[in-house]
C-alpha cells in the first residue's frame, strides 16, 4: 500500500509543479493530540510547492486567501461549511456527520471519514471470527451511524445483527441483553456508550460472558477488546494529502472517501484468555485484502 | 424518511455541537486498561488445573449471605460449620475444625493467617456483595498461586469500582439482620468504591436430644454462636494513562462472635466437671491496607507490584470451671497477628509462549498473651517469621492443539526449609470443542505455629502458641496430585462440561499424637475420585449449573489408631463406609449441587438450588456428630424495579432449607439447620 501511494505521488508531482505554488489552509478543531498528529503528517505528505498555513479555529473567518481549506475534525468542518468561500475538504469526521454537512453545503465539499465502511467491518468480522454469526451492537437511539445499513451488510454475509438502542441510564441492562444473545460485540463509536467511565463494566461483562469485543481504536484493544480495525491520524492525513494533490491538479473535488489505509490490532492476551484462536494482525490484513472490499 | 433522518441528525448535531463535543475524538480517546493478563483467568480448556468460577450471577442466584456457603457450588467441596460463624471449607472431605489445607486469597492477598494457618471467615472485611467472582482451583497450584495450596486455592476477586450509590437491608428469622451502604464513582482517571456494612445472625438452632437414639457421648452444646460484624472497605484505582494503574485498598472488620460450650459445666450429674471454654465472646479487630502498581510495558508485557499489610487482633476473657469449682477469673487471651508482604510479578507474552515469573517476601509477626489465674500460668509469646517464594510458569503452545503448562515455585519457609513445588500439565484440544488435560503437581504445607508450638493448656477459643516449640522437627505436609480432565465447550448449546479424575496422595501428614500431647508427622492418605460440573444456558433466560463428586479415600489411620495414637477416632457405626478408617468415613462418598435460575417477564426472577451430601463421620468428632445424608433446597424469588430518574432496586425473598422435615445437622450435631427465611431489599441511585 505504501509503495502504491509513493507511486501516485511521483505521478502527480509534475502536474503540481506546472500548476505553480498552491495555497492550502489547514484548520484543526482544537489542539487535541489526534489533530496535532494529523497536522504534522499532513504537512509531510505534501510536496514543497504546496504551501500549508495552519490557522486556529477561532481565527478562521472563511475569507482568507487560499485555494482550498482542509479541516480536521467536526468543529472545524461545521464552521468551514458555513463560512468558507473556497472549497473544503473535511477530514477526520464520521461519515454520518458528513452527511449532515453535505446537506447544508451540497457543492464545494468533500471529506475523508474517520470511520471504517460497514462492508470492511463485516469482512473483518468474517475474517476474524468465521464461526461467530451473531453480532451484537449497542447504539444511542436516533443518533450516530446508520445501524440498518450494517444489518443489511451482515445479512449479505450470512450473519445476524442483534442490536439494542440504549436510552440514557439503561446501558448495563441493554448490554446484558445483547451479550446474552450474541457471539461477538461490535463496538460502534459513541461516547455515550463507550467512554472511560463505562469501559470497565463493558469489558468485564463481555469477558464474563466470554464474548469478544471488536473495537475501533488501539486504546480500546489495550484496554481489553479482542481486536480493532481503525485508521490512525497519520493514515488519514496521508490520504488527505493525496486528495489535496488531486484537487490542485484537476481543480475539481473528488468524492468523499472512507479511509483507504487502516490498521488492525489484536490483543493476543485477551484472545488466549477467551480461548479464541485468532489470526495474527498480518494474516487478518492479508485475508481482508484477498476477500474484503476494494480498498 | 431519508429527509427525516437528516433533519433529526441536524437537530442532534446541533445539540452535539452546542456542547462542542467532537465525535471523531471517540476514535482516539484514552481508555484505562481493564482486562490485563493478571486480571483474567485462563479459559477452562487451557488452564492447567480444574477450576470452578463462581460469578456474580451465581452468587445472586444462590441467595447465600455467607461467603463460605458459596463453595457448596464447587464439586467435591465440603462446607460445614463448627459454630454459627466458624465455617469449615475443605476440599476432600472434613478435616478437623481448623481446615488448613487450602490457600485463600482476596485480590491476591492471602487471608490464610498464622498462628493456626486457617481462615477466619467471620473476620474478613468484605461481604458477599463486594465480590465480583471467585475462582476455585481444585488441586494444588503452588506454581501459580504460591505456598500452602495443598488441596487447592480459593481466589476471591472483589468489585473494583461502582458508579452511584446503593443501600441494602436484609432481615429474616434466626436473628438475621444485615445492612450495607455502598457508593463509588468512576471518573476519567480515578474510580473507587466503598462499602460500609453490618451483618448479624444468631447462628444455629440447638439439638436438644441425642440424634438417632445415640447414647454415650454427650452433645457438644455450643448454642451460643451469634455473630455481629461491622466492617468497611475501600478500593480505589488511579489510572493516569493506559499503561499505568495504581490500586489502593483498605478495610476493617470488628467482629464479635459467641464461642464456647456449656455441656461441660458442672451439673448435679457431673459435679466435678471441668470446662476451660465456657460460653463467652471472642472479639476480633482485623484490617488491611494494600497498594499495587500495574504497568504495561511497550513489549506488551505486564509488571505488577503489590504490597499489603494485614492485621488480625483477637481477644477473649472468660471464667473457667476446674474440677467443679468456678473461677470467675477471668482467663484472658489475646493474639495479634500481622503480616507484611511484598510481591512482584512479570507476565510476558510471546508468539507461542506466555511466561510469568515473580516472587514475594513475607514477614509475619505474632504476639500472644495468655493469663490463666486459676493455674497461676501466664505467658506472652512473641514471634517474627519470614518466608520467601519465587516462581516461574510457562504456557507453551506447542501446536494449535497442544498446550504445555509447566512451572514451579521455590520457597524458603518460616522454618528455614527450602523446597520446590513443580507442576506440569498438558492440554490437548481434540477438536476446538473437546479438550483433554493431564497433569501432575506437588505442593507443600508448612506446619503452622500452633502445630510446632502447641500450648500445653488450651483454654478458650483461641490457641496462643507456646513460646518454645515442642515439636521443632515437624516437617511440611506434601501433596502429590495427578489428574486427567476433559472439558467440553459447546458454543451452540451454550454449555460447558468439566470432568476430572484424580488421585492425590498426602504424605508427612500432621496429626495430633495424644499420648505425647503434640503434633507429629506420619499420616498418609490417598484420595481418588471423579468430579463433574455442567454449566448450561438452554435458553436466553435460563441458567443451570450442576455439580457432582464421588470420592474415596484411604489412610494409615487404622494403623496409627492401633499403634495407640489417640488422635484418630474409631469409626461409628462400626464398619460404616466398609472400613474402620476414619478418613474414609469422614468423606461424603457422593455430593452434588444444582442451581437453576430463570428470568421471567416484568423483571421477576427466581432460582432454586439443591444440595446433596452423603452421610459421613466428621474426622475429628465423636460419633454423636455423625452427619446423616443431607438434602437441602433453597429458593429465591426476586423482583426488580426501575424508577424515574435512574433509581432502581430489587427485593428478594430467600428461603433456605425449604423442606423443613429435612432439617439437618452440621459438623457438630447440635448445629441444627432449620429453615431460614429472609428478605433482601436493595436500592440503587
Amino acid at each position: 500500500m505504501g509503495k502504491f501511494l509513493s507511486f501516485l505521488f511521483l505521478c502527480l508531482l509534475p502536474s503540481l509543479c506546472a500548476a505553480g505554488k498552491a495555497h492550502v489552509l489547514l484548520v484543526p478543531s482544537g489542539d487535541a493530540e489526534p489533530y496535532r498528529l494529523f497536522s504534522d503528517a499532513f504537512r509531510q505528505s505534501l510536496p514543497g510547492d504546496i504551501q500549508v498555513d495552519e490557522i486556529k479555529l477561532e481565527n478562521f473567518t472563511g475569507s482568507e486567501k487560499a485555494d482550498l481549506v482542509v479541516t480536521i475534525g467536526m468543529r472545524a468542518a461545521s464552521l468551514a461549511v458555513k463560512k468558507a468561500s473556497m472549497p473544503v475538504i473535511a477530514a477526520m469526521l464520521p461519515s454520518y456527520e458528513y452527511a449532515v454537512l453535505k446537506a447544508m453545503r451540497p457543492a464545494g465539499l468533500s471529506g475523508i471519514f474517520v470511520d471504517q465502511p460497514w462492508a470492511r467491518q463485516v469482512s473483518f468480522l468474517r475474517a476474524a471470527f468465521p464461526d461467530r454469526k451473531l453480532v451484537g451492537v449497542l447504539a444511542s437511539p436516533d443518533t450516530g451511524p446508520d445501524i440498518d445499513k450494517l444489518r443489511l451488510q451482515l445479512r449479505e454475509a450470512g450473519d445476524s445483527l442483534i442490536s439494542e438502542a440504549v436510552p440514557r441510564g439503561t446501558l448495563f441492562e441493554k448490554l446484558e441483553k445483547v451479550l446474552s444473545r450474541s457471539q461477538v460485540l461490535l463496538a460502534v463509536p459513541d461516547i455515550a456508550i463507550y467512554n472511560s467511565n463505562t469501559i470497565r463494566d463493558i469489558l468485564l461483562s463481555s469477558y464474563r460472558h466470554r464474548i469478544p469485543v471488536v473495537a475501533f481504536s488501539q486504546a480500546f484493544v489495550n484496554a481489553g477488546a479482542l481486536c480493532a480495525i481503525y485508521s490512525t491520524p497519520d493514515q488519514l492525513a496521508a490520504q488527505a494529502g493525496l486528495m489535496v494533490n488531486a484537487y490542485i491538479r484537476l481543480k475539481s473535488l473528488p468524492e468523499p472517501e472512507y479511509p483507504k489505509l487502516f490498521k488492525i490490532s489484536v490483543n493476543h492476551e485477551v484472545a488466549s484468555m477467551l480461548g479464541i484462536a485468532i489470526r495474527s494482525d498480518e494474516l487478518l490484513i492479508l485475508k481482508l485484502e484477498q476477500g474484503g472490499p476494494t480498498r | 424518511m431519508r429527509h427525516c433522518f437528516w433533519l433529526f441528525s441536524i437537530l442532534c448535531w446541533q445539540s452535539v455541537h452546542a456542547d462542542e463535543y467532537a465525535s471523531e475524538l471517540d476514535y482516539y480517546q484514552q481508555l484505562p486498561t481493564v482486562l490485563s493478563a493478571s486480571r483474567m483467568s485462563q479459559p477452562l480448556s487451557e488452564a492447567p488445573n480444574a477450576m470452578t468460577v463462581i460469578d456474580r450471577q451465581m452468587i445472586d442466584a444462590s441467595g447465600f449471605r455467607n461467603i463460605a456457603d458459596l463453595f457448596k457450588l464447587v464439586p467435591g467441596m465440603y462446607v460445614s460449620y463448627y459454630k454459627g460463624s466458624q465455617p469449615i471449607v475443605s476440599y476432600h472431605g472434613a478435616t478437623d475444625q481448623y481446615s488448613r489445607r487450602m490457600q485463600v486469597l482476596i485480590d491476591g492477598r492471602s487471608v490464610y493467617l498464622p498462628p493456626m494457618n486457617t481462615v477466619d471467615w467471620a473476620d474478613l472485611p468484605i461481604t458477599i456483595d463486594d465480590i465480583e467472582r471467585i475462582e476455585v482451583i481444585r488441586g494444588p497450584a503452588a506454581a501459580s498461586y504460591g505456598a500452602n495450596s495443598t488441596q487447592g486455592v480459593i481466589s476471591i476477586v472483589t468489585t473494583d469500582s461502582m458508579d452511584g450509590k446503593s443501600a441494602s437491608f436484609v432481615h429474616g428469622n434466626k436473628g438475621i439482620n444485615d445492612a450495607s451502604i455502598r457508593f463509588g464513582s468512576r471518573e476519567k482517571t480515578y474510580d473507587y468504591r466503598m462499602s460500609i456494612a453490618y451483618t448479624a445472625d444468631n447462628g444455629y438452632d440447638n439439638l436438644t436430644a441425642n440424634p438417632n437414639g445415640i447414647t454415650g457421648p454427650s452433645l457438644l452444646n455450643n448454642s451460643y454462636d451469634s455473630n455481629q460484624a461491622r466492617m468497611m472497605n475501600y478500593r480505589g484505582n488511579y489510572h493516569p494513562d493506559g499503561a499505568n494503574s495504581y490500586d489502593l485498598q483498605f478495610g476493617f472488620n470488628h467482629d464479635t462472635q459467641g464461642v464456647g460450650f456449656s455441656d461441660k459445666n458442672p451439673a448435679p450429674y457431673q459435679p466435678t466437671s471441668t470446662n476451660g471454654d465456657p460460653i463467652h465472646n471472642l472479639i476480633s479487630h482485623s484490617g488491611f491496607v494494600q497498594g499495587g502498581w500495574r504497568h504495561l510495558l511497550d513489549n506488551g508485557s505486564e509488571l505488577d507490584l503489590r504490597y499489603y499489610h494485614i492485621q488480625e487482633n483477637q481477644s477473649e476473657a472468660f471464667p473457667v470451671y476446674l474440677g467443679g469449682v468456678f473461677f470467675p477469673g477471668p482467663v484472658f487471651q489475646a493474639l495479634q497477628t500481622g503480616r507484611d508482604q511484598f510481591e512482584f510479578q512479570h507476565i510476558l507474552s510471546f508468539e507461542a509462549n506466555r511466561l510469568s515469573y515473580g516472587g514475594n517476601i513475607q514477614r509475619n509477626e505474632i504476639n500472644g498473651q495468655s493469663i490463666l489465674p486459676p493455674l497461676s500460668l501466664a505467658y506472652t509469646p512473641s514471634f517474627t517469621t519470614r518466608d520467601y517464594q519465587a516462581y516461574v510458569e510457562d504456557e507453551w503452545r506447542i501446536s494449535q492443539r497442544l498446550l504445555l503448562n509447566a512451572g514451579g515455585m521455590y520457597e524458603k519457609d518460616r522454618m528455614g526449609r527450602k523446597r520446590l513445588s513443580p507442576r506440569v500439565a498438558f492440554n490437548y484440544h481434540v477438536t476446538p470443542e473437546n479438550t483433554l488435560r493431564a497433569g501432575i503437581s506437588v505442593a507443600y504445607r508448612t506446619p503452622s505455629l500452633v502445630e510446632t508450638n502447641l500450648p500445653g493448656v488450651q483454654p478458650g477459643a483461641m490457641f496462643v502458641p507456646s513460646a518454645v516449640p515442642d515439636t521443632p522437627g515437624l516437617m511440611p505436609e506434601k501433596m502429590i496430585s495427578r489428574e486427567i480432565g476433559y472439558i467440553g465447550q459447546f458454543v451452540d448449546w451454550n454449555s460447558t462440561l468439566d470432568l476430572r479424575l484424580y488421585s492425590d496422595s498426602l504424605g508427612n501428614g500432621i496429626f495430633y499424637d495424644k499420648p505425647a500431647a503434640g503434633m507429629r508427622n506420619g499420616f498418609t492418605a490417598d484420595y481418588r475420585g471423579i468430579e463433574a460440573a455442567l454449566k448450561t444456558r438452554p435458553t436466553e433466560n435460563i441458567d443451570l449449573i450442576a455439580n457432582f463428586s464421588h470420592m474415596d479415600a484411604r489412610s494409615n489411620g487404622p494403623d496409627l489408631l492401633a499403634a495407640g495414637y489417640g488422635g484418630f477416632r474409631a469409626v461409628y457405626p462400626p464398619g460404616f463406609s466398609g472400613t474402620n478408617d476414619i478418613l474414609t468415613a469422614s468423606i461424603p462418598k457422593n455430593s452434588a449441587s444444582l442451581l437453576y435460575s430463570q428470568r421471567l417477564a416484568h423483571m421477576v426472577s427466581w432460582s432454586a438450588a439443591y444440595y446433596f451430601q452423603g452421610s459421613m463421620q466428621p474426622f475429628d468428632r465423636n460419633y454423636i456428630d455423625f452427619q446423616p445424608t443431607q438434602h437441602r433446597i433453597d429458593l429465591r424469588i426476586a423482583k426488580a424495579y426501575r424508577f424515574e430518574g435512574g433509581t432502581s432496586g430489587d427485593i428478594a425473598l430467600i428461603v433456605q432449607n425449604l423442606l423443613q422435615q429435612d432439617a439437618y445437622t452440621e459438623y457438630i450435631a447440635s448445629n441444627l439447620f432449620n429453615r431460614r427465611m429472609f428478605v433482601k431489599a436493595t436500592l440503587n441511585w
